[in-house]
């Protein structure tokens, strides 16, 4: 990795931006001027700190530096005779005027930062032994982490709580569910409600009594985790859940990990990887550079945005902004050279020719990739486009509902990934898991990269069709994070397994899961 | 008074002038002044007693303030990313702009304090999603995010501290502007490890691509540098045709100062390459007349420009 080369490029490309004429302007990557500029520098920034190639510090001092440089000139060139008095320039420097500065700030807090340390996967058991991150605590002494596919309605006097999964880490023991509550004069459930937790209990086999704890993480309003406290011990078999009303449900806390279950796992077979339903994950090395990982997380970006911005709408949205699908775009050709700049990526690699025959095929221009269009799309995105240009799925998820997982994924690239559940709501799917090895910083920034997960996470269903993701909701309890995934397309109801294909810069896993949709909301 | 002579930055300004500027300090405004390598405050002949009392509570004199920020970047290649590429780059900061951009204290949101600039959240995001709360947060980590607030506060002030010397130095006018990034190059000339390569390279590109284009007509995105270490000047060629037409240029940090800062990159036609006998108004360059050719010894004479930018002419031309 040339990190010397990374950091001339990313500087470099401050200079040529401002010799290009500055005018005032908002930091979006289509537009031209100082925001265009820092957006593309941003773009840049963002994917060699990924890769690892430039440390956030140095990137924050490079874009701060930039910020000011542009600003300056622009009030320049922009605003009133050059050595007029007036508030040109604290305009646009005073903390919060510019949308990046302070930016060196903004930018430095969460936007900017290193994906996690890469490792080999099948190191970790895969279900034990989870480490927090920096700061938390240890696992509870003596046990592995557990997870627990559910799948228990429990009524009470008023409604029912549906518990999806029970996992005992690090982290504490949690129930994650759903509830509805009946509205007094119809007996409808249709809006969750509030959920009377303080009067609920719970009691394992050994005597040992608990209250549970609503916690802030959930997905929808109807979904929360319940801690349960204190503590139980590892090893219990059952938790006997009271409800108010008097009612009592039994939950067995004995189901195995789908994806780990009891006993030797055999090898996949070579004609079908994914082997069975239930079956042990499959790892494999990736063959891919760090760069050419990076673009292929852009390219599921790119995929995941498109069908939200059909191109009928992009034309008639483009008097007003080209969109956050060029916005995705715009770069990618600066982006490409910094990462070979940086010695990440080949210039030999199809990659770059894969993503812009995906920018044709879903027509963005702006990206700058020079390299000519590829013809051998992945599969994958090959199944995306077919959904894309078809205007609207084959089959839409028939109606809500909720199909328990359960699922730990061997360690990959320094994540730990629990598949939670699949939530048909709405028109939209989302895949729950539960996430360990993440900073607590880095999502949320509107950014090209995301900053925060360095894994690209593939469903594919028993019907043949594949389904990208992107991340949406992030619901932290200390170490742990419960991480909300939207699947584009959706997923059909009618799948009765999924295939989930978690692609790292290391390695992939790929694990066969069988879908029994059960809890509606 | 003379202030900030400790840096040691050698003789590459004697092809430079003295110049001036006003700076507004106390109720009025006081003359600045750089000659030979040195910021002097003609007003103030006892900084020091001045900073004494400063530190007693007193009220730091304007002067003094940017004296003190002069010192402060002397070393800082900030301030070659930010500063001026060429004399056509004018950056216009007046004293106006740098009092309006002189906020308050920072204040970060949920803070106590006196109302200020309210900043993003940070990292680990305060907000948090879903129907409710956790009931209460632990006493660690309540102290941990007191210490995070309280590092944040600092961070911002110092990024707040250092954009306003920024903006204090570039009011001070292109003389200025060009013999402080001389200063700089300079600090840096004789350790140019990889630390500071990129940053180096990047300021000479910024600077020589438009003197190039000048030069020889070439599109400055074309041009490419490449930082020369060892004895020598450095190089320079011109390769390829068309959109492959590359200027390929080495050259050592010290052309920054010894060179352009001076003004004199592009003399009579020629791209000076290094400074063989430095001086004010006469000095003796090496200088290049097409790429690829020998460098040969030109006799300038510089007089003054407009902005403080000297403009040289070979002697006998």
């Amino acid at each position: 990795m040339n990190r010397e080369g990374a950091e001339t490029y990313l500087r470099l490309l401050g200079e040529s931006e401002l010799r290009e004429p500055l005018a005032a302007g908002v930091p979006q990557a289509w537009s031209g001027g100082p925001g265009g500029s820092i957006a593309r520098m941003m773009a840049v920034a963002q994917a060699l700190i990924a890769v690892g190639a430039l440390d956030a510090e140095t990137a924050r001092d490079i874009l701060g530096n930039f910020e000011l440089a542009a600003a300056v000139r622009r009030a320049q060139g922009t605003q009133g005779a050059p050595g007029a008095p007036g508030a040109r320039i604290g305009s646009v420097t005073r903390p919060g005027a510019i949308r990046f500065a302070g930016g060196a700030r903004g930018i430095a807090e969460g936007v900017l930062r290193a994906w996690p340390a890469r490792s080999m996967p099948g190191v970790a058991q895969p279900s034990g032994g989870i480490q927090g991150a920096e700061g938390a605590e240890g696992p509870p002494a003596g046990g592995p982490d557990r997870f627990v596919a559910v799948g228990v309605t429990v009524p009470f006097d008023r409604g029912e709580v549906h518990l999806i999964w029970y996992t005992h880490t690090a982290a504490g023991a949690r129930f994650k569910v759903m509830w509805r509550t009946r509205e007094p004069d119809s007996g409808r459930s249709r809006l969750p409600g509030v959920l009377p937790i303080e009067e609920f209990s719970a009691a394992d086999e050994r005597g040992g009594r608990y209250r549970l704890h609503v916690t802030a993480q959930g997905g929808p309003e109807w979904t929360v985790n319940l801690d349960v406290h204190p503590e139980p011990p590892d090893d219990i078999s059952w938790l006997d859940i009271c409800a108010p009303g008097g009612r009592k449900t039994r939950v067995s806390l004995n189901a195995t990990d789908q994806a780990n279950p009891p006993g030797p796992p055999g090898p996949p077979g070579p004609s079908d990887p994914a082997s069975a339903p239930g079956a042990a994950p499959e790892i494999r090395e990736a063959k891919v550079s760090p760069g050419e990982h990076l673009l292929n997380m852009l390219a599921v970006r790119l995929l995941t945005i498109a069908p939200e911005f059909p191109h009928d709408l992009r034309l008639q949205l483009a008097a007003v902004s080209p969109g956050p699908l060029t916005n995705a775009a715009a770069g990618l050709g600066h982006v490409i050279a910094a990462l070979e700049a940086a010695d990440v990526l080949s210039p030999l690699s199809p990659v770059p020719g894969r993503l812009a025959a995906l920018c044709a095929s879903l027509r963005v221009s702006g990206h700058g990739i020079t390299a000519p269009p590829a013809r051998d799309l992945p599969e994958p995105w090959l199944s995306l486009l077919a959904h894309y240009h078809r205007r609207k799925p084959e089959s839409a998820p028939t109606s809500d509902g909720c199909a328990t997982l359960a699922a730990v994924l061997p360690e990959l690239d320094g994540v730990r990934l629990a598949l939670l559940s699949l939530d048909n709501s709405d028109g939209s799917t989302v895949l729950n898991v539960l996430a360990n090895g993440l900073a607590p910083d880095g999502h949320g920034a509107a950014s090209a990269v995301d900053m925060h997960f360095s894994l690209s996470i593939w469903v594919h269903d028993s019907g043949g069709r594949w389904h990208a993701t992107r991340p949406s909701n992030w619901h932290w309890a200390d170490s742990e994070c419960v991480l909300t995934l939207h699947l584009v397309p959706p997923l059909a109801e009618s799948a009765t397994w999924v295939d989930v294909l978690a692609v790292g810069q290391s390695a992939e896993v790929r694990v066969r899961l069988p879908l029994d949709w059960g809890y509606s909301p | 008074m003379i202030f900030g002579t400790s840096i040691p930055n050698g003789q590459w300004f004697d092809s430079l002038p003295s110049c001036e500027a006003q700076v507004p300090c106390g109720e009025g405004r006081h003359p600045v002044r750089w000659e030979a390598g040195s910021f002097l405050l003609p007003e103030h002949p006892d900084v020091e007693g001045e900073l004494v009392l400063a530190a007693l509570g007193g009220e730091k004199s304007g002067c003094v303030e940017v004296a003190e920020a002069w010192q402060r970047h002397g070393a800082d290649l900030s301030v070659l990313a930010i500063g001026p590429r060429h004399p056509a780059d004018e950056i216009v900061v007046g004293w106006d702009d740098v009092a309006a951009a002189r906020p308050g204290p920072v204040r970060l949101p949920g803070s106590l304090g006196p109302p200020g600039p309210a900043v993003a959240p940070g990292p680990g995001g305060l907000a948090q999603h879903g129907l409710m709360r956790r009931a209460g947060a632990r006493p660690a980590s309540m102290a941990a995010l007191g210490a995070r607030r309280r590092q944040m506060q600092a961070e911002l002030e110092l990024v707040e501290r250092r954009r306003n010397d920024m903006l204090s130095l570039l009011a001070l006018g292109y003389g200025f502007q060009v013999r402080l990034a001389g200063q700089v190059a300079v600090a840096h000339e004789e350790a140019a490890d990889e630390r500071v390569r990129p940053a180096l390279v990047a300021a000479i590109s910024g600077r020589l691509a438009p003197v190039a284009e000048e030069w020889l007509g070439i599109d400055p995105g074309q041009v490419v540098v490449s930082l020369h270490t060892g004895p020598g000047w450095g190089s320079v060629e011109l390769t390829g045709r068309g959109e492959e037409r590359r200027l390929r240029v080495s050259l050592p940090a010290g052309w920054l100062a010894r060179v352009w800062a001076c003004g004199m990159a592009l003399t009579g036609r020629h791209l000076v390459v290094a400074v063989q006998r430095a001086g004010w108004p006469d000095a003796r360059v090496l200088a290049l007349r097409a790429p690829g050719a020998e460098p040969v010894e030109l006799d300038v004479h510089g007089a003054a420009g407009t902005g403080d930018a000297p403009h040289w002419e070979v002697r006998g031309a």
